[in-house]
């Protein structure tokens, strides 16, 4: 069966782009959150495999939402896709229990392979 | 340091930030050649802020930021309207020329990762975090929203304001990075230069 994802983002261009790229290289994309409270409640829903998560965002920032998804699953394998790629950001990011951190603009082939690397 | 010393440095954070601001755009566009005017720094008195832009009556996108951490302040990228539908129809392939909900989308994502790269590079720099807020977007008269970009600034007495143009070669994409950063925080930016006392 293929990995099912959810995508974190709050640009609806953003979620579109990133859904493209993953579906097409035969992943499920099966939740979309435009901040981190719906990120915290849609993952709680769907249990996706992996999930994709945006930093800067209304309501919860992403490394909130990172440490509130850790908390309920401490296996939660989650990508970080941000343009905020300064030093403290990052550390603070895989500390809270992310496992890659992607930063925008990316490639395609980028997102993939981190995708593929935590999936294995 | 003498206030042309100080407008000079600016002059080439400016540079560098919106260096790496267009690098992003670039490779979100599939590679495109970007050119960068000299930029222009200034302090202005609010009284004349209002005007700094010129053309107020154009018709333009602006996306603004807030920046918080070690160092804050206010940042805008502002595009003519024509420029942001260019930009609108290589990021999302429609050309209807309308400036819907994804077109709007388009440009606040394209807004946020081009002030974030500026923002990566000084951060870089420095060694300070220099948070971004979520983006605002709006599509007004420059002048609107320049001015509402001075407005969340609380410019009271007088502003620095940097500016940097950027266009592609052949094509009409031009547009505007702002920086308005706070005044002590830039002192901080110069002393860990080792450029000295502001």
């Amino acid at each position: 069966m293929a990995k099912t994802v959810m995508i974190t983002d709050d640009t609806a261009f953003m979620r579109m782009t990133l859904k493209n790229v993953i579906e097409k290289n035969g992943y499920t994309v099966v939740a979309e959150a435009a901040d981190g409270e719906e990120a915290v409640a849609l993952y709680k829903e769907f249990k996706p495999d992996m999930v994709t998560m945006d930093i800067t965002m209304p309501k919860m920032d992403g490394i909130t939402a990172i440490k509130e998804i850790m908390k309920f699953d401490p296996t939660a394998k989650i990508i970080v896709c941000s343009a905020m790629g300064q030093k403290p950001m990052v550390i603070e990011a895989l500390s809270a229990g992310a496992k890659d951190f992607l930063v925008k603009p990316f490639d395609a082939e980028r997102v993939v392979e981190s995708l593929r690397k935590i999936s294995s | 340091m003498s206030s042309e010393a100080k407008l000079d440095f600016l002059k080439e954070l400016a540079n560098i930030g919106t260096g790496h601001a267009t690098t992003a755009l670039s490779q979100m566009l599939g590679g495109r050649l970007f050119q960068l005017v000299v930029p222009d720094a200034q302090m202005l008195p609010f009284s004349e802020a209002a005007e700094y832009i010129g053309g107020l009556e154009q018709l333009v996108a602006g996306i603004f930021i807030v920046v918080s951490g070690d160092v804050g302040g206010h940042m805008a990228f502002l595009i003519p309207f024509d420029s942001a539908m260019v930009l609108v129809k290589l990021l999302t392939g429609d050309d209807s020329g309308e400036m819907n909900e994804l077109a709007l989308s388009a440009l606040q994502e394209l807004g946020n990762i081009m002030i974030t790269s500026y923002l990566n590079a000084l951060s870089k720099m420095t060694d300070f975090l220099m948070a971004p807020s979520v983006p605002g977007v709006a599509v007004d008269m420059a002048g609107a929203v320049w001015e509402s970009v001075l407005a969340g600034a609380e410019v009271t007495n007088e502003v620095t304001v940097i500016r940097t143009e950027f266009f592609a070669d052949g094509e009409s994409i031009e547009g505007n990075i702002i920086f308005l950063p706070d005044d002590d925080d830039f002192k901080k930016i110069a002393r860990v230069l080792g450029l000295g006392e502001m």
